[in-house]
């Protein structure tokens, strides 16, 4: 340690109480921004590791030009190609071919519209989680014939049982009235409602001879080991074949991307108003602590002390106080979080787990520590309490020491 | 970016111009009101029977599809009925409309089905039609103000026939999906002969050609018509008319469910 550091080191302590607010203020700062990010995360990466199994896949093969007319007209041949290049890459955990329209669905009285999807029993539970959210009856059963699985709400609506005959009507690819009787053999509970409300299963070759369909489909779902092999995985995939489209989660759940664009810009808000806050807590100690100590710095001053050299002990003060808080805060942090990853918070209340079903995801609030994360938000915090230093240190530097020794 | 606007505006522009300077003004002693109405007197009128065959035409077929059907209606736009005779196997199945209700009958499963307001946009049998085009009771009349731009002395678009070049722009609350429609009304004879659909945003959709017209009963009836939508290449849906007759007597027990049931009325 320097004489300045020293110096410095020394003065931090002399008034504990202050210090000790300051250093704690920083403290709560660091472990709330570290806590709120790690939450915001985690929250965030459930959110599209949701969305991702509850349909699309992390990426999607399609026609091209499915996206903007999701019709029968734009539709996607498996080709022994695409299906190697699907089997031998190793960051492909799964996938699954689907065909999707509409269809009219009736049971007595009532009818419904609703989306179709034609689902192939035995490969869809490899990419979304629909096989597993059975509420009534069963999935549909590999190599079945006519068996129909809906969403709880769209069989309520519709008043069907399980084993009930329901009518299917549609528009074939061939332009020909398509109509079949199949049986409800299951009810799913989805954590859309609009989804549950919407979403009729029946087993893809079983859509392709309704459809009058071939052996075309409306996609290819994928699902990866991880969010991150995205961009490489859809390169590889359309590389070199025509006809086909392939489409990352972002592009398929635009409304899902933006929301955690949006989401993460308003915590930004607030955590930078929380900052900016500590900012004015340390400029406050430190100024404090230079203004009570005028005649003394004056004295050092008159010593031979050089300004600049009383700009760095004010200095090295406050980074004394923000890296105390840092390590501190960060000490208690990062276990929290470890602490919060292993156990994500179940949210109790009929209010709250509404709320969240209301946006299609579970009610947990899980948190995810990501390496960026502890070392921004550190970094953040010392740079703010650093600026904030500036002003004290200035004005100690600047004091002349005639007028220091006279005040009080 | 600039550049492409402006040759697109540019293009705009002399579209603008071009039709109009196709159209000469309109002459006073027309009463937009009246041609509106006879248009519609021979598209629409009380107790009809139709036979028709409408075909279409899509880049998915091999070769076009075609479909017979009869249909009796009762009351411009409140009642009517439609059986399916071909292709042979949709045979039998039939269409009431029952304002504000369209049910659906499918023989081979013997089932009658309710068609729900969200499937009104869905295609009809496949065609261009939509089924809200079946069941609308918007009347071409009574829901929309009429602005009469000119009179083309004989284009393309009139099959070089004289006619009145109206714009039909909806009433607010009127049940209309489209924006606006223009129609080009035979002078003479007070047949349609094409007509324009817009929807709000100003962007025309699909266009509609009747030809053939032939009197049927005093009025003159176009006995082939075109529809082309635009948003989708290659697709076309023509119904030629077989038959038509106007004012009949229509026993009240065609339009029940129990007629679509049937397979064949009366």
């Amino acid at each position: 340690m320097s004489l300045e550091q020293r110096l410095a080191w020394r003065n931090v302590w002399r008034n504990r109480r202050r210090t000790g607010l300051c250093v704690a203020a920083t403290v709560f700062a660091v472990f709330l921004v570290v806590l709120s990010v790690a939450m915001a995360d985690g929250t965030h990466e459930k959110m599209i590791e949701d969305g991702v199994r509850m349909q699309s896949g992390h990426v999607t093969v399609t026609g091209v030009g499915y996206l903007d007319d999701r019709t029968l007209e734009r539709f996607v041949v498996l080709s022994p190609e695409l299906e190697s290049r699907l089997d031998d890459e190793p960051s492909v955990l799964g996938w699954t071919p689907r065909l999707a329209s509409f269809a009219l669905l009736s049971e007595d009285t009532s009818s419904q519209g609703c989306a179709i999807l034609g689902v192939d029993p035995e490969t869809e539970g490899r990419v979304s989680t629909l096989p597993e959210r059975v509420a009534e009856g069963r999935f549909l059963a590999p190599g079945g014939s006519r068996e129909l699985v809906l969403g709880a709400r769209l069989a309520d609506s519709l008043g069907a049982q399980i084993g009930d005959e329901i009518l299917v009507y549609g528009v074939a690819y061939s332009l020909e009235m398509a109509y079949e009787l199949y049986t409800l053999v299951g009810t799913l509970k989805l954590p859309n409602p609009g989804l549950e409300r919407n979403l009729a299963l029946i087993d893809l070759a079983d859509a392709q001879e309704f459809y009058v369909y071939g052996d075309r489909l409306s996609e290819i779902a994928v699902r990866l080991e991880s969010a991150r092999d995205v961009v490489a995985v859809r390169e590889l995939l359309g590389a070199g074949l025509s006809g086909i489209e392939v489409h990352s989660w972002d592009q398929l759940m635009p409304e899902l991307e933006q929301f955690v664009v949006l989401d993460d810009a308003g915590m930004y808000v607030v955590l930078m108003i929380l900052v900016v806050v500590v900012g004015f807590g340390i400029l406050n100690t430190i100024l404090m602590a230079v203004l009570e100590r005028t005649r003394e710095l004056g004295m050092m001053m008159a010593l031979g002390l050089r300004p600049a050299a009383v700009f760095r002990v004010v200095y090295w003060e406050s980074i004394f106080v923000a890296g105390v808080g840092l390590v501190v805060g960060l000490a208690l942090a990062i276990p929290a979080v470890v602490y919060f990853v292993a156990n994500p918070i179940p949210l109790a209340g009929e209010s709250m787990s509404g709320m969240a079903e209301l946006v299609g995801m579970e009610p947990l609030v899980t948190f995810e520590l990501a390496p960026l994360n502890p070392v921004v938000s550190a970094g953040t915090i010392f740079a703010v309490g650093l600026l904030a230093a500036f002003y004290p240190a200035l004005r100690a530097s600047r004091g002349r020491p005639v007028d220091a020794l006279r005040s009080l | 970016m600039t550049r492409c606007l402006a040759v697109a505006l540019a293009g705009v522009c002399l579209t603008g111009i071009a039709t109009a300077a196709e159209l000469e003004p309109p002459p006073e002693a027309v009463d937009v009101a009246d041609v509106v109405k006879r248009a519609e007197a021979a598209m629409r009128g009380d107790r009809t029977y139709c036979k028709c065959e409408m075909t279409v035409s899509s880049p998915r077929l091999a070769s076009d599809r075609r479909v017979v059907f009869e249909s009796w209606n009762d009351g411009p736009g409140k009642r009517s009925f439609i059986r399916i005779h071909e292709p042979a196997k949709d045979s039998g199945s039939g269409f009431l409309k029952r304002h504000p209700n369209l049910w659906m009958y499918v023989p081979r499963v013997e089932r009658t089905i309710r068609v729900p307001p969200s499937m009104m946009l869905q295609s009809w049998m496949g065609s261009d039609f939509t089924n809200d085009d079946l069941v609308r009771e918007s009347s071409e009349v009574a829901d929309y103000d009429h602005v009469l731009l000119g009179v083309d002395p004989g284009s393309d678009k009139s099959g070089g026939r004289r006619s009145y070049v109206v714009e039909y722009r909806p009433h607010e609350d009127a049940p209309v999906v489209w924006g606006r429609i223009v129609a080009w009304i035979d002078a003479e004879r007070g047949a349609p002969l094409f007509q324009e659909f817009y929807d709000e945003e100003g962007e025309k959709i699909r266009e509609m050609r009747f030809s053939e017209v032939r009197e049927v009963d005093g009025r003159h009836v176009p006995h082939r018509w075109s529809l082309t939508p635009l948003d989708k290449p290659g697709h076309q849906t023509v119904v030629a008319v077989d038959e038509m007759r106007y004012d009949l007597e229509i026993d009240e027990s065609v339009f029940t469910t129990r007629n679509l049931k049937r397979g064949r009325p009366r």
